[in-house]
């Protein structure tokens, strides 16, 4: 980790983002927890080595930056998957990242895959989608790009010889804001229980670069989104209400008790209620005497699990 | 009662490996041995892992395994190379229930048992589907020259553990844990709330017992979850003899004077002034009142027996 060059402390994100007083976390011990978890969960499964989406935006950086720390750079393939439209200076950021590692890096842009299922609206060719496919919504094109991604991801970590290490942080899993099989699908996730405003601490300690902790967070669907415009919030107001409502079990009334507007807690319960099923497993219909996960339950690392 | 020296044995588990944890509490036993040790200590589960699931049954052992009669074994040996072992596995009973237990290895044999009693099933804990719980609690006599109190983790959450354990003659209490770590709010004392509890209830009992108190956590990881560690030997006046560092593996050393008790019991006579037969009789109304069989002093008036609110 010698490379990587570290910042001035920032315990409170000062300066760089706005940290809630009641998110602030201890991040030595954060990236002990981590570091442990990213090589148990290897180990278990009897890897040595892993695979990272870098995206150039914080959440992705920051896992990379984890991965290296937990297991060093020369362990870690970092892969950029552009679309035609994505952002050049978020291709710029995650080659910053991968040069200040100096784990393996490679880029494949996924245009053509993507293209290739809804066609060509400039020309009007038809792709594999017919049609229909020449204007479906950003969402369904989003969606789409971030499950090629997926696919690209774990093709790549045969020929690597690594697991997928999921990107996604506990605000947009807890609101939904991920693609089911896309950017939520992993083999471990070692930010899924850090708020955004967490990610930015963490991220900030390990050095991530200061112009990725401070850009606007975005899924670069298209040019000038970004996450906090589309949900109305900025993050660390709601990092706060779902700290508040989901980790520290506080009901509406208390919410609202506690300074935070009715429209915003309830668009959160709304969000959170109607994403519980990207959350979970799918369930089985229960038939049997013993059914996977309902009354066979067993670790997912058990004795005989690991690749030998 | 002669100074005693502990090993502190936090180590990281394999889950559900059995043979390959036999053989590394064999070889700690060895090096604490080696390092002069008395008492070395092994944590919650440390035979099998934590997170078993569905595996428990599969790595159950009867107190008559010959696996854990070996394991003992291991702790004979002639003057200063004998010691006491105190060691956490899946146990079966004839009857066929699983428990958690721990148990006193010394002079080569199993000296005393004591079966988890509290097993949390709330928050990311699910215990009492897969086990059941310990109806005993007893303070064994022990090579060591004083009562030993054995418990296990959650045990430690109940205050009524620690008194029991040192109102029946214990003299070194001793939790053994596999604490899953939770809540890194940069507030914590030591960055860790989990740790921040523990460590709090380990002075207090100490204290309040005027006893030396044994905690031994593990570290490591099984599946989501992250154990931190952080093993401590507590004086009886309540300070910290060791604190282990958190998360690091290791087999960690420590030198008590055994008299501290005997000091501490004569400057503080706590356990000499309890009053058990306030504590029975008072135990025993109240276990009346929830049964319906004694009016509660505290329901609303009219509630039906057992019942503490008057229904409309």
């Amino acid at each position: 980790m010698s490379a990587i060059e570290h910042p001035r402390p920032m315990p409170n994100g000062a300066g760089l983002f706005d940290l809630p007083t009641e998110l602030a976390i201890d991040t030595d011990v954060a990236r002990r927890v981590i570091a442990e978890f990213i090589r148990g969960q290897l180990r278990q499964a009897g890897f040595e080595r892993a695979v990272v989406g870098l995206s150039g935006g914080i959440d992705s950086a920051l896992v990379a930056y984890l991965v290296a720390e937990a297991i060093g750079a020369e362990r870690l393939l970092c892969l950029m998957l552009p679309y035609r439209t994505s952002a050049a200076s978020s291709q710029g950021d995650a080659e910053t990242v991968i040069e200040h590692l100096g784990c393996a890096g490679d880029m494949i842009e996924i245009s053509s895959m993507v293209d290739a299922y809804f066609g060509w609206a400039d020309t009007g060719l038809v792709g594999a989608a017919g049609a229909e496919g020449l204007t479906a919504s950003a969402l369904r094109r989003g969606n789409v790009m971030a499950r090629i991604r997926m696919t690209v991801l774990y093709d790549r970590s045969v020929t690597w010889g690594g697991l997928v290490v999921g990107t996604s942080n506990k605000t947009e899993s807890l609101i939904g804001y991920t693609t089911l099989f896309g950017d939520s699908a992993s083999a471990l996730n070692p930010i899924g229980d850090l708020y955004k405003s967490q990610v930015r601490q963490v991220a900030a300690a390990v050095g991530v670069p200061e112009t990725i902790i401070r850009k606007a967070p975005s899924a670069d669907l298209w040019p000038g989104q970004t996450d906090e415009t589309e949900a109305g919030f900025t993050y660390p107001e709601l990092d706060r209400l779902l700290f508040w409502l989901v980790d520290r079990r506080r009901s509406p009334e208390e919410l609202e008790a506690k300074g935070f507007a009715p429209e915003r807690i309830e668009w959160a319960l709304k969000a959170v209620a109607g994403s519980e099923f990207k959350r979970q497993v799918a369930p089985v219909a229960k038939l049997g005497p013993r059914t996977a996960g309902v009354d066979y339950l067993y670790p997912r690392r058990r004795p005989g699990s690991a690749r030998t | 009662v002669q100074p005693l020296r502990i090993a502190l044995a936090q180590i990281a588990p394999r889950l559900g490996l059995l043979d390959e944890n036999l053989a590394r509490h064999h070889a700690l036993i060895g090096q604490a041995r080696t390092g002069g040790a008395g008492l070395v200590v092994f944590p919650e589960l440390g035979l099998t892992g934590y997170l078993l699931q569905d595996l428990a049954a599969e790595v159950a052992m009867r107190l008559d395994d010959p696996r854990l009669l070996e394991l003992a074994g291991a702790t004979a040996g002639e003057g200063p190379a004998a010691l006491s072992a105190i060691v956490s596995f899946v146990e079966e009973s004839a009857d066929h229930r699983l428990f958690i237990a721990v148990a006193l290895l010394e002079d080569g044999r199993v000296r005393h048992v004591q079966r988890k009693l509290f097993l949390p099933t709330y928050g990311l804990f699910d215990e009492r589907r897969f086990f059941a719980a310990g109806d005993l609690l007893r303070a064994t006599p022990s090579r060591l020259g004083v009562g030993v109190g054995l418990s296990v983790c959650e045990d430690f959450w109940h205050l009524g553990v620690p008194q029991m354990l040192a109102l029946d003659g214990a003299q070194l209490l001793v939790n053994v844990s596999s604490s899953p770590g939770r809540d890194l709010a940069a507030l914590n004392e030591v960055g860790l709330g989990t740790a921040t509890s523990w460590r709090t209830l380990l002075r207090t009992y100490a204290q309040l017992t005027t006893s030396f108190v044994v905690f031994v956590n593990r570290v490591g990881v099984d599946e989501s979850i992250s154990f931190w560690g952080g093993s401590e030997v507590i004086g009886p006046n309540g300070d910290a003899a060791f604190s282990a560092p958190l998360y690091d593996e290791g087999l960690y050393f420590v030198d008590v004077d055994l008299a501290d008790v005997r000091r501490e019991r004569i400057a503080l006579p706590l356990l000499r002034d309890e009053r058990l037969e306030l504590a029975v009789r008072e135990l025993g109304r109240i276990v009346k009142e929830r049964a319906g069989q004694a009016d509660d002093s505290t329901a609303e008036p009219g509630s039906q027996p057992g019942l503490d609110v008057a229904a409309r």
